[in-house]
């Protein structure tokens, strides 16, 4: 019996996310940790250098609470909720602090983490070309990107992107076991490149399955678990993103937070209630029953579609 | 007095205008909103056999609802292909993808797009999302459909930032980037329908939306825009069109405002 990974998020954060790391987030709209987002907050880490494909209003509450010196990713925002107004205070009026931005496309940071994660140094890419996101670059300098001719011939230049491999990857799935072998479904996103290209990843689950019924379909494995370093048992842990199968999108809740994040005082307020003034992810869910009701909890529960099994037999 | 399917907004003419620019049979990368309607209503008329994929990583999507957004959960269920990022934009990014819709907070004379900064860079007046997908679209679709709102200061003679190139400063200087992809075909704008001279590749204005005039136009473009000799007011929505549009591609009004 291999030794179990799983303890809680507090314990996860604390013994992980060390100041000054790069920090991988992982998931793309769908499936994002606020289990960890949140306990990083809670826990006032700094100097964070955070890098993910894009990154949406979770992004906005690091930054807003003063955890993010510099991001690397191609994406900040929420689609048509509105915009990140604690990552456009912190880029046009340096609030709470400057952040710097290192810029690139959602292909490019994939590229950057598929290199990461198979050890390539660096990769060569279609994007980017021509653009002003080759003209400006924040903390790599020159390192950024580079243009080279194509050494097979083609007689065009191409831009090389370096690869990614952050310090630690937080991430959300359906469902881990105690070794932290990680299955996912739904809209992968920016998985398995992105944890895979982390030097270690913490992940935080909906259900935490034996390594049996993981043994039962192994194709949907996203991450083995030699690379992970902790496994939390989170139930409704990416709420108020959805996770396929298991709840939808809590769009009224993001709305709320998009809105009263457009001035630094509401901002507070929001985070004093549902960040600050909670201990821990029950406690969440918790304050979020008994404000809105168990009704509008259990509307957020995904009906059961379930898929037809295979057959692995042999 | 109004009729149920004869009066539109212009939101809906611009999503009509849309769907008619998409051939039938063609692998379609769709963004949310409007452009996501305009792929619908292609593939509920004259394009039934369009693939739409999204570059979450969802492919040939069957939802039993309408997806408020590319990565909702609706898109899953019924799906061909449920990938990631590297599956839905490494498609884009091998060149396969025939039609990609872009939009952004300014367009240029030559059609190339900002969706980083309003002012410096580095002092920004506003500060915008930035590329996600933009640019890869952009730059290795066979060609894009560029939705945007008409405003002066969204049709600038130059873009403060260019994150998605055109073509560039027009003539022949996309292509000595050797991009898989074409570059703009159109702009579907609020107020008309905007091309590119095959030669000059500068923009200029096909055809009027009904009840805006030329001279509007002119007014709301920050260069002097020409004008096409047969410039005339784009076809009107076909009423049994807005049927579909409202009553099956958007019944619960996600996207297309009520009036």
């Amino acid at each position: 019996m291999k030794v179990s990974k799983v303890m809680t998020a507090k314990e996860a954060v604390a013994k992980f996310i060390d100041d000054g790391a790069m920090v991988m987030v992982g998931g793309f709209f769908h499936s994002i940790s606020y289990v960890f987002t949140h306990e990083i907050i809670r826990q006032q880490k700094k100097g964070l250098t955070v890098c993910a494909a894009s990154f949406n209003e979770h992004v906005d509450q690091l930054i807003g609470a003063g955890c993010v010196d510099r991001m690397d990713t191609s994406y900040v925002g929420v689609e048509v909720f509105g915009a990140c107004d604690c990552f456009r205070r912190a880029v046009e009026k340096g609030l709470p602090h400057k952040i710097e931005i290192e810029e690139y496309t959602n292909f490019a940071m994939m590229a950057r983490f598929m290199a990461g994660a198979l050890g390539i140094p660096y990769i060569p890419i279609n994007s980017m070309k021509g653009s002003d996101l080759l003209k400006y670059n924040a903390w790599m300098g020159d390192k950024k990107a580079k243009l080279m001719l194509d050494p097979f011939g083609s007689g065009f230049e191409h831009v090389l992107v370096p690869a990614l491999q952050p310090d630690i990857g937080y991430f959300h799935v359906q469902r881990a076991d105690e070794e932290g072998n990680c299955q996912m479904w739904g809209i992968l996103g920016d998985a398995p490149w992105s944890v895979r290209a982390c030097k270690k990843v913490i992940v935080s689950c909906e259900e935490i399955v034996t390594r049996e019924d993981i043994g039962r379909d192994p194709n949907r494995t996203i991450l083995p678990g030699y690379k992970v370093a902790a496994v939390v048992h989170a139930p409704f842990g990416a709420h108020p993103k959805h996770c396929q199968g298991c709840y939808d999108v809590d769009r009224p809740f993001i709305s709320k937070y998009i809105k009263e994040a457009k001035t630094v005082e509401g901002w507070k307020a929001f985070m004093d209630e549902w960040v600050y003034g909670v201990a821990d992810r029950a406690e969440y869910l918790k304050k979020y029953v008994d404000t809105f009701g168990m009704q509008q909890f259990l509307d957020l529960k995904a009906r059961d579609i379930s898929s037809s099994s295979v057959n692995y037999g042999f | 007095m109004t009729h149920k399917y004869t009066d539109f907004t212009l939101q809906e003419m611009m999503t009509v205008a849309a769907s008619r620019e998409i051939k039938d049979g063609e692998l379609v990368i769709v963004g949310t909103g409007l452009p996501l309607l305009a792929a619908f209503l292609a593939q509920k008329t004259s394009a039934p056999n369009l693939i739409a994929l999204y570059e979450s990583g969802a492919y040939d999507c069957k939802p039993l609802a309408t997806p408020s957004s590319v990565v909702d959960s609706v898109l899953v269920p019924g799906s061909a292909m449920a990938g990631g990022l590297m599956e839905g934009l490494g498609s884009v990014h091998a060149g396969d993808i025939d039609v990609g819709f872009l939009g952004g907070a300014q367009i240029d004379k030559h059609g190339n797009l900002n969706t980083h900064v309003i002012g410096d860079y580095h002092a920004p007046k506003v500060r915008f999302p930035g590329s996600g997908g933009s640019n890869d679209i952009g730059s290795s679709c066979k060609r894009t459909i560029v939705m945007m709102l008409h405003q002066k200061q969204r049709f600038p003679e130059k873009v403060d930032f260019n994150t998605t190139p055109g073509f560039f400063n027009g003539g022949k200087e996309r292509e000595k980037y050797g991009f898989l992809g074409g570059g703009p075909s159109v702009v579907i704008s609020t107020l008309g329908i905007l091309r590119f001279d095959a030669e000059t590749r500068e923009m200029y204005l096909a055809s009027y939306h009904p009840g805006v005039t030329v001279l509007q136009i002119k007014e709301n473009t920050g260069w002097d825009l020409k004008i096409a000799g047969d410039v005339h007011e784009t076809e009107r929505p076909d009423p049994e069109l807005l049927r579909i549009l409202r009553d099956e591609c958007d019944p619960t009004g996600i996207f297309l405002k009520k009036e």
